[in-house]
């Protein structure tokens, strides 16, 4: 079934010389409880994408449906976790979770330990009363996902969550939103510039052109899951990695 | 779960660090920063002050031109009840001054950074007025208001309310835009985000207003007192330099010294209590 649902989806920003295209026509769905990447290049309207489906922004032309209703307004029923973390520096990591369950006015009681079960799902659980700047990059970038999962959410939207990470943490971040991901049930859409990052999470990897970013291609991962980080290394993987890589240096946008 | 249970849970997990040598060493580290940190403002000014001793004694100055440290503090110690008087009026003034400036200030700051009709018609004013030099129009306060408290702290009120106002639409319009978006996301109402978001954000930036304000609040209690009042430190200045009583006017700034660095460190205090999480304050809470 499908919750997500774009058709011929536009955005264009009006500029002080001309308006920008920025984004589209472009068209796809996510069915429930699927995690649907979006890789592209720099600048092709990823996160614009995002910000519409969520109803943040508003589509130029075309229409957004979430769970069958037209979206015009933010949607409640998301988490989203951004390339920064933007947690607040004034509130211990618990607070910081219990964020979107106390402006929604949620019993707090039945909030906190919901919250102290993904802290500890995400291995954060000692840090519950330090404050954000006592932790590190991949630590805060934890929180940030118990804080979008907080109020069960039945979707999860990442805007290159993991960019600003080391390697090595990366891998980690990738392993563990994974577990989170089967144990949660979320449909995810993801939206990345790595092309490992994006096959290894999907169930399906939407390649997106430059801007004004449209579909080049839609690649079905069937790999099952739990999957492990050495999955990377498998030929069938490697193929579809190749097969992404292609389209950007089709376009131009890598050069190998 | 509650929050204590969770801090016991935390407790239990953690490792009895106190005793480990790396900490032993970093405090001594620490403790022999602290003496290094103490000495030198104190060797400096020890210095200066025998200096000036010295060069009044060897040229034999009149204590109505410069009088020596220690005649000065001779006076204060003989005045000292007098001065803790006039210390009050002056306080006071400064006192209620700039309470109003705070809570103006960062009302108008609030009202500028929601309204662009506010922000577009009284932002130009307070920018002019500020450009002012208020000393020069000090005595105007008098003609317009008479002389006395009043007077005094009206002066201090606009002498003191420019830093706070800009440093709050400073800190209200600094909140990140990602923040808020995420935060609207989550059904945040207009309400919540101001008073979750937008202010606790502001606080770092309030406070930067409040220690300009704080001190500068005596200093214009002070000026009003030059021209608008019969009372306060301010008013024993002129006459005691009236009088060439020098060594008493000495004093009297000598005790506004020392109440004026007392309000910094007094801000600095609330401000570390106040916003403990700030990347100012950091250093403070970790005890490092």
């Amino acid at each position: 079934m499908t919750t997500v649902l774009l058709q011929d989806v536009r955005k264009v920003y009006g500029g002080t010389q001309a308006d920008v295209d920025a984004l589209g026509p472009i068209s796809f769905g996510i069915a429930k409880g699927e995690t649907v990447s979006v890789v592209g290049p720099s600048g092709c309207g990823k996160s614009t994408l995002l910000r519409v489906i969520a109803g943040l922004d508003s589509a130029t032309a075309g229409t957004v449906t979430v769970a069958g209703q037209l979206v015009s307004s933010p949607i409640g029923d998301v988490g989203i976790v951004f390339q920064r973390d933007l947690l607040l520096d004034w509130r211990s990591v618990i607070d910081n979770v219990l964020l979107p369950a106390e402006l929604r006015r949620m019993d707090l009681s039945a909030a906190r330990t919901r919250a102290m079960q993904l802290l500890a799902e995400l291995g954060v659980a000692d840090f519950a009363l330090r404050y954000p700047w006592e932790l590190s990059g991949g630590m805060r970038q934890r929180v940030a996902i118990a804080r979008a999962l907080l109020c069960k959410p039945s979707m999860l939207f990442l805007d290159e969550p993991f960019s600003a990470l080391d390697a090595l943490t990366r891998d980690q971040m990738n392993v563990i939103l994974q577990q989170v991901q089967i144990h949660e049930g979320v449909t995810t859409l993801l939206i990345t510039h790595s092309i490992q990052e994006a096959v290894f999470l999907a169930d399906r990897v939407i390649v997106m052109s430059g801007r004004p970013g449209r579909t080049l291609d839609e690649i079905v991962v069937p790999f099952a899951r739990p999957r492990r980080l050495s999955l990377r290394e498998a030929p069938e993987f490697a193929a579809i990695a190749g097969r992404i890589r292609i389209h950007f240096e089709r376009t131009g946008i890598l050069v190998g | 779960m509650t929050a204590q249970e969770i801090k016991a849970e935390i407790k239990a997990g953690e490792q009895p660090s106190a005793f480990s040598p790396a900490l032993a060493a970093r405090r001594r580290a620490q403790a022999r920063a602290d003496r290094v940190a103490v000495f030198y403002p104190l060797a400096s000014g020890v210095l200066g002050l025998a200096i000036w001793e010295a060069v009044v004694r060897i040229l034999k100055m009149p204590p109505y031109l410069l009088p020596a440290p220690t005649h000065v503090l001779a006076e204060t110690w003989l005045y000292l009840p007098m001065l803790l008087k006039q210390l009050g009026i002056t306080a006071f003034a400064a006192g209620v001054g700039f309470a109003i400036a705070l809570v103006g200030g960062v009302v108008a700051g609030a009202a500028i950074t929601a309204s662009r009709f506010v922000d577009r018609t009284l932002y130009p004013w307070l920018v002019i007025w500020h450009a002012i030099p208020k000393a020069v129009v000090a005595p105007l306060f008098i003609v317009w208001i008479g002389f006395g408290m009043t007077s005094e702290i009206i002066f201090v009120i606009v002498f003191t309310v420019f830093p706070i106002v800009v440093n709050t639409v400073t800190g209200l319009k600094s909140a990140d835009p990602d923040l808020l978006l995420l935060v609207r996301s989550m059904g945040a109402e207009r309400f919540q985000m101001l008073w979750k978001i937008r202010i606790p954000n502001a606080l770092p930036s309030i406070f930067a207003g409040i220690k300009i304000s704080a001190t500068l609040a005596p200093v214009g209690a002070v000026i009003g007192e030059f021209v608008a009042a019969n009372q306060g430190l301010g008013h024993l200045l002129i006459q005691a330099i009236g009088g060439l009583e020098t060594p008493l006017a000495f004093a009297a700034v000598f005790v506004m010294a020392v109440f004026g660095i007392a309000i910094w460190y007094l801000t600095e205090a609330i401000e570390r209590w106040t916003i403990p999480w700030h990347a100012s304050q950091r250093g403070s809470v970790l005890g490092l």
